[in-house]
């Protein structure tokens, strides 16, 4: 039995947010991109944005609540892994959203206040002294070091259960799992509302950032 | 009686003119004062290109040309601020260390921002974005360059 298991908001998102992210690696750094880094920036904001919204009112198997567990849950997921039956992240998965989120985030903020010292100033620098510019712009450069360690493990840990006889890509493709057991397949909204309010969040990003 | 007055002054003039020129400024803080004032009004012209070339404010080729002409000008003057004051020249500063145990590399870097400005110039006679925005990049390369390796 197939279960839906990925909204297809979720699935456009995460394959929208790496194609983003390499974007975002290339032009960093290069000030003859640097327009079209801070047009990258700004719409992975809205990305961002929207995938923490859509954490709170999109599908079960996406939201923050349904997946994120504690240390109990973790430790006893690592003692048996195959024990884990639930239509969304593993305990250990969910934490990793989290921490890619956040950096993620941390990212794209320090990149509003950043000031290259030449002629490019963030969309938000001017609401910031010139000592909070310096250093947020030295944050954004040391950031991008922790996305690479947490995007790098997340890539390990996909090998890793593919080893393990577990593939997971596919289901981030086609949103499908092999139903096991008898647990209750996941509520699932329509991704269509989740492009929606990524539209929304883009029209006023653009709009007052851009 | 003359002759020999006249070879004491000139003795003196030699003993004092050596000072005058060394140091324009009396002390490390008068210079990095005034390095970074060299900066600043370089960025400042240098950013009412950076309005254009990104199309943020209307092309003016009169006032990209003064703009350009400024900069290169300018791309003289901030460089005899990095004068040999020990700590006291960088202390507190974005400037690395490096800008004195590299001088000759950074007189390169220095050479390169002015040839790449005078290049801009050049560009702004054409009366052309299409044509100064290359040259323009160039010259924000060359302050990138540089500021990577002795900028902290």
């Amino acid at each position: 039995m197939q279960v839906r298991v990925w909204d297809g908001f979720i699935r456009g998102f995460h394959w929208l947010l790496l194609a983003t992210f390499l974007g975002l690696w290339f032009t960093g750094g290069k000030i003859e991109h640097i327009d079209r880094h801070e047009q990258l920036g700004l719409f992975m904001l809205a990305l961002l944005l929207t995938r923490i919204i859509w954490g709170f009112v999109g599908s079960e198997s996406a939201r923050f609540q349904h997946f994120l567990a504690g240390p109990k849950a973790i430790v006893e997921y690592l003692k048996a892994p195959r024990e884990f039956q639930r239509f969304t992240h593993n305990p250990l998965g969910a934490w990793s959203v989290v921490a890619l989120l956040t950096v993620l985030l941390a990212q794209v903020g320090t990149g509003l206040f950043t000031d290259d010292a030449i002629f490019y100033r963030g969309p938000l620098a001017h609401l910031a002294s010139s000592d909070t510019l310096r250093l947020l712009t030295v944050y954004h450069k040391q950031i991008i070091n922790f996305i690479w360690v947490l995007v790098i493990l997340h890539v390990v840990a996909i090998v890793v259960y593919r080893l393990l006889g577990k593939n997971l890509v596919p289901a981030m493709i086609h949103g499908n799992q092999a139903g096991e057991g008898n647990q209750r397949p996941p509520v699932i909204r329509h991704g269509g509302w989740g492009y929606l309010l990524l539209a929304v969040n883009c029209i006023w990003i653009f709009y007052f950032l851009g | 009686m003359i002759r020999s007055v006249k070879v004491l002054v000139s003795l003196g003039a030699l003993l004092i003119t050596p000072s005058l020129q060394a140091e324009p400024f009396e002390n490390a803080a008068e210079a990095v004062e005034y390095r970074q004032n060299a900066f600043s009004m370089i960025r400042a012209n240098f950013g009412v290109l950076a309005g254009m070339a990104r199309n943020e404010i209307p092309f003016n080729a009169d006032e990209a040309k003064t703009r350009a002409q400024a900069v290169y000008h300018l791309s003289y003057i901030p460089w005899q601020g990095f004068v040999g004051m020990g700590e006291n020249a960088y202390e507190g500063t974005e400037a690395l260390p490096g800008i004195w145990q590299n001088k000759a590399d950074f007189n390169n870097k220095a050479e390169a921002l002015r040839s790449a400005a005078k290049e801009l110039v050049e560009a702004t006679e054409s009366g052309s974005m299409n044509t100064i925005r290359p040259k323009f990049m160039a010259v924000a390369r060359s302050c990138q360059q540089c500021h990577e390796q002795y900028r902290d």
